[in-house]
């Protein structure tokens, strides 16, 4: 019996540690991940990255034209953000960076992530600054259709649709593969963790206040 | 029992809207994401499943109001990419479960008019042997 108190008393015990060690867990700089880049936001002005400094950086990649995943990284960053108080959300800076700006303009970006939250970032320029920006988080982008698909080929099956023929010639739907990972990015300008949508909501959170605290 | 006989309606279109069945083909909580107004596509979840004792294919997938076509996200080393899967086959007795990051319906070519909240898309789905089946689905925003 004492035995059995005893065994019990160490699970109880190491399960303790164990907790706290994961409560005060450190979020070590990721060297190699991230750092300054120029762009352009979506209201259209050129930024440096390091405007952003002072407040925690939540990045992520991706193109309004993706069905899936691009809109469920959204979702999951709006439901990330509403976990914050107000005074919290000043201080942090929800950035989508486009793997597709030619399509993806500053006023567009804005639309589409209007959506989701007004204060949401889209990131965009030109492909250069977009390629630098990729290679600075280690993270990948390829274009899954060589040559844009027409969306008029695409709505051609519904011809009652067009409103406008001359935008539609020159509208194209590009699919891409990307990186989804998130960056969590500090007041400094460093990556501190990367995560992604399987991450619980209350646990990002968490780490997010962590950084706004220090 | 006219207010009886108006709640038994409104629980049987309810139904009907929840769960679609045709011969051995269900199709439960289907919904298409509200997408932005500038958008041009969007996805739609929900499950299909086999309930006969043949493997059944779906052959197509149509709709007036959009382009729509099976497919799914893979995820290999932190990188998505979308596969069209034409002609996917259910086994008897299984299920497709369309859901983010995995199967799904992409929707293209959207008209921003028809895809509002609470609205019903109809989309047709045609299998090898059950042939067309027509489900109304609804337009949902799940991040609210």
């Amino acid at each position: 019996m004492l035995k059995k108190i005893l065994e019990l008393l160490f699970i109880i015990m190491i399960f303790n540690v164990n907790a706290a060690m994961v409560k005060a867990a450190a979020l070590p700089i990721l060297s190699g991940v991230g750092g300054e880049f120029t762009a352009v936001d979506s209201n259209g002005n050129t930024i440096e990255f390091n405007s952003y400094a002072g407040n925690v950086v939540v990045l992520a990649f991706g193109y309004t034209s993706c069905a899936d995943i691009c809109p469920f990284t959204l979702g999951y960053l709006k439901q990330l953000y509403n976990k914050l108080s107000s005074e919290e959300q000043q201080k942090v800076r929800i950035l989508f960076v486009t793997v597709d700006p030619e399509y993806d303009t500053p006023e567009h970006l804005k639309a589409f992530l209007g959506h989701f939250n007004e204060d949401f970032i889209g990131i965009s320029g030109s492909k250069e600054q977009t390629d630098y920006i990729v290679s600075l988080y280690q993270a990948e982008y390829n274009q899954l259709s060589a040559i844009g698909i027409p969306t008029q080929n695409i709505r051609r099956v519904q011809p009652k649709l067009f409103e406008d023929e001359t935008e539609a010639e020159n509208d194209t739907a590009t699919l891409f593969s990307h990186s989804v990972s998130i960056y969590l990015v500090d007041k400094d300008g460093f990556t501190r963790s990367v995560e992604y949508t399987g991450t619980p909501k209350d646990e990002f959170s968490e780490k997010i206040k962590q950084l706004i605290n220090e | 029992m006219m207010k009886k006989f108006n709640s038994s309606l409104i629980f049987f279109i309810a139904m009907f809207f929840s769960i679609s069945s045709y011969a051995d083909i269900e199709f439960e909580n289907f919904r298409i994401i509200l997408a932005p107004a500038v958008a041009k596509s969007t996805a739609a979840y929900g499950v299909i499943k086999n309930i006969g004792v043949e493997a059944e294919t779906l052959i197509d997938i149509r709709s007036d109001a959009a382009m729509v076509m099976l497919h799914k996200t893979e995820i290999d080393s932190g990188m998505a990419q979308m596969i069209h899967m034409p002609n996917i086959v259910i086994e008897a007795g299984s299920e497709l479960v369309l859901e983010p990051m995995s199967f799904h319906l992409m929707l293209s070519g959207l008209s921003a008019e028809l895809f509002k909240q609470g609205q019903y898309i109809s989309i047709i789905f045609e299998f090898e042997k059950a042939g067309e089946i027509k489900v109304e689905i609804p337009v949902q925003a799940p991040w609210d």
